[in-house]
């Protein structure tokens, strides 16, 4: 995970056109000759890194070349494949009503899940970044959510969002007569999406070590000027923590365009399939009814949705994303 | 917790094992493993899904069948149900089929796609005669007239009833002579949601109401292979089994269901002696034997006509086996008298083969100890079992009723509109 925070972070460094370090390589000479140490040490790289390079080509280049070609295909996985170019793109987007309503059901859970788990995350880590007895302990407890497996966190939220469970009890309180979350085509979305946000605390952590290296003298000179706890989040802490942020909005919005394992267990995309997802029915296409070739181009689909969303966040990113180190 | 694009490569990894084990078969080939060896042993895979008493069953027969054929060596892979089908579809594909494989419902996928070898010569030469081993269910796993796997398992469903609630309510016990008003007039005297006692456990399975919807004269696929689930005869059916939820109330809700716990149906919900019937198949007696209150089984009720759905399955051999004649040798064993009673030994299953399910080892089984099951109630529905279409499209057809019938079932509606929108489904996917 935090290889990937450099991952992501370093991506988009590289995409900013105020490049501190740009300046030096363009002087450097394009190759410079190996010496022997250099030679023995370049040995070493390829050594050292080639298992996972193997793993890569086999396991990852490789499946996915192959299922490019899967995807033109009708194939059963029994018998020999047979082409038939783009035809299952256009069943998917012309044909198959289910597809649609997958995606719909898939977008309509990202859009929600992500920014009311990001928002949650936010509040938990401002409210654990007080000066509060027991805030190692408050911590432990947010993050342990996430460290139980999802089964037994879906056997358990499938008691939770019970039609008279603890959930429709606490709204009960309230006065709000609570619906039958996972049986009602309405209701399942958002049941979902509950369940989403119990594992808002793995995004706590990262947030509140981000705000823990906001530098006290920013504080100290806005209380100086005058400024409150309010003025002071929105103008200090917000903008401090917008990497992190935004390195868990393109996490969050690829784990949840990819979700499976809640749908699986939880609501199999019932009822009527209004919880079926893009990945659960690409499942369901390739291993219930032997379509590999559909499913393929099903997850190929599923790529270019992911992908055309991660580059609107990077586009996007510029005016709100602020980078300490970089001048503007 | 995400890792990037792994769900995406979820089908590729799929393809790289398929790739990877289609290069480790070739090695396998050039070794000699697998086959026969050359001291004339045969040795054969089998695959089978369930969990520990079906392994130790399975086992069981195998050391049997080891004994007495010391030429046959088996080696049996347990897989868990809800993976079998993936697994084996990748064995299949990367060429390394087991040579003895468990099918049910499923099995015309395979032998619609030439991937099962068809048994009737071999059953020929064995001189094996499968009416009069098997009964109905003999030839149940055929595919364009040709058998593709041999009964192993085949149970009616039955009517578990509770004995205690019909004895307080004054009815007399279900049986096979019982029609719809029969049956429902008894749900009706049951229910009592203040104590949260119910009539029935409801019959929202394929399993049930294809039941119903056969009794009352209907076909889900009909005699020429064509779908016809909107008929007059499944709709009423289905909208008789819909309404004892929905209108009539002798069945819980799928809402107060829910509120009983987590994966609550009926079999859990019949086991804490919530309600007076539930249909099953014979898997639940062995969590029954433990219940503190009196209860039995008795044959299903009927309609129009009789009729009951059954479930089982049956042992296939794989194009790929090396050694189709010893595998077929295998079956055969397994499939007969001695092997088929470790079967009910062990509470397994109701064997296939009707001379075990007359014999008393199955009519009063050991382990039942002092309660008094009625074990003939298997044999005598399985003179009105309706055939099951096993088309190719199994789970796809699965999937359009699933998919349709879903809000139906939480909170009812007209089963003509969904059996309309159903049929145009199955419409397109049989062929």
């Amino acid at each position: 995970m935090t290889a990937d925070t450099g991952e992501v972070l370093g991506a988009v460094r590289a995409t900013s056109p105020h490049r501190a370090e740009d300046a030096p390589t363009r002087r450097t000479p394009l190759r410079p000759r190996l010496t022997r140490r250099g030679r023995i040490e370049a040995g070493y790289f390829w050594l050292f890194i080639s298992p996972w390079l193997i793993g890569f080509v086999g396991f990852l280049l490789g499946p996915m070349i192959s299922s490019v070609y899967i995807s033109l295909t009708e194939w059963d996985s029994f018998t020999d494949p047979v082409f038939v170019g783009l035809d299952n793109y256009t069943e998917a987007l012309t044909g198959d009503p289910v597809f649609w309503k997958a995606l719909w059901n898939t977008f309509f859970y990202a859009a929600v899940s992500v920014p009311v788990g990001l928002a949650i995350g936010v509040w938990l880590a401002n409210l654990l970044n007080k000066k509060v007895r027991g805030r190692k302990f408050f911590r432990t407890l947010i993050y342990l959510p996430t460290l139980v497996p999802l089964v037994a966190t879906a056997m358990v939220f499938k008691m939770v969002l019970a039609p008279s469970g603890p959930l429709n009890d606490l709204l009960g309180l309230f006065g709000v007569d609570g619906p039958n979350w996972l049986l009602d085509p309405t209701w399942v979305k958002p049941g979902l999406i509950v369940l989403s946000t119990w594992g808002a605390g793995a995004a706590t952590v990262l947030l509140l070590s981000a705000m823990n290296g906001i530098p006290r003298e920013f504080y100290e000179a806005a209380e100086i000027d005058g400024a409150g706890p309010i003025r002071q989040f929105w103008s200090i802490t917000f903008p401090m923590i917008t990497p992190i942020i935004f390195f868990n909005l393109i996490m969050g919005l690829i784990g949840a365009f990819q979700i499976f394992s809640q749908v699986y267990i939880l609501t199999d995309g019932g009822p009527d399939n209004a919880s079926l997802t893009v990945v659960p029915l690409l499942f369901r296409e390739a291993f219930g009814f032997y379509h590999l070739g559909y499913a393929s181009a099903v997850a190929w689909l599923l790529f270019v949705v992911i992908i055309g969303f991660t580059i609107l966040a990077f586009r996007t990113a510029r005016g709100w994303v602020f980078y300490e180190t970089e001048v503007r | 917790m995400y890792t990037k694009a792994q769900k995406r490569t979820r089908l590729g990894l799929a393809a790289t094992a398929i790739l990877g084990m289609a290069a480790l078969t070739a090695c396998g080939a050039d070794g000699g493993g697998g086959g026969e060896e050359a001291d004339g042993v045969a040795n054969l895979t089998m695959t089978v899904w369930g969990g520990d008493n079906d392994k130790k069953t399975y086992q069981d027969r195998i050391d049997l069948l080891e004994a007495a054929h010391p030429e046959i060596k088996v080696d049996l892979q347990l897989i868990p149900g809800d993976q079998y089908d993936q697994k084996v579809q990748t064995m299949i594909a990367g060429g390394d089929g087991p040579d003895i494989m468990q099918v049910a419902e499923g099995v015309n996928v395979y032998s619609s796609k030439n991937q099962l070898l068809p048994l009737d010569e071999l059953v020929a030469e064995a001189d094996l005669d499968l009416e009069g081993r098997f009964g109905p269910v003999g030839t149940l796993y055929s595919y364009e007239d040709k058998v593709y796997a041999i009964p192993d398992r085949s149970g009616a469903m039955i009517v578990y009833y509770n004995k205690d609630l019909f004895d307080a309510a004054g009815l007399e016990y279900p049986n096979a002579d019982w029609t719809w008003e029969d049956a429902q007039a008894a749900m009706e005297k049951i229910t009592n949601p203040a104590d949260g006692v119910w009539g029935y456990g409801g019959a929202g399975w394929w399993a049930q109401w294809w039941s119903f919807a056969y009794q009352n004269g209907g076909q889900i696929i009909d005699d020429a292979g064509k779908p016809a689930a909107n008929s007059p005869e499944v709709v009423e059916a289905l909208q008789w089994a819909n309404d004892l939820t929905h209108k009539h109330h002798v069945v819980p809700t799928a809402e107060e269901y829910a509120d009983m716990g987590p994966d609550m149906g009926g079999d859990p919900a019949f086991a804490a002696g919530r309600l007076g019937m539930n249909t099953t198949g014979f898997w639940a007696i062995g969590g029954l034997l433990e219940a503190d209150f009196n209860w039995d089984i008795a044959p299903m009720w009927g309609g129009e006509e009789q009729a009951v759905s059954a479930f089982g399955s049956g042992l296939a051999i794989s194009r790929d086996s090396e050694n189709p004649d010893a595998a077929f040798t295998a079956i055969d064993f397994l499939t007969d008298v001695e092997a088929q009673g470790l079967i009910i030994e062990n509470a397994q299953d109701v064997p296939a083969n009707i001379e075990v399910q007359k014999s008393d080892a199955f009519l009063k089984p050991t382990w039942a100890g002092t309660t008094e099951i009625n074990m003939a109630a298997f044999g005598e529905s399985s003179d009105f079992v309706f055939t099951s279409p096993l088309i190719p499209e199994w789970t796809e057809m699965q999937a359009a009723f699933s998919d349709n019938l879903g809000t139906f079932w939480n909170e009812g509606g007209d089963a003509k509109t969904q059996l309309d929108v159903i049929q145009a489904k199955l419409e397109s996917v049989v062929e």
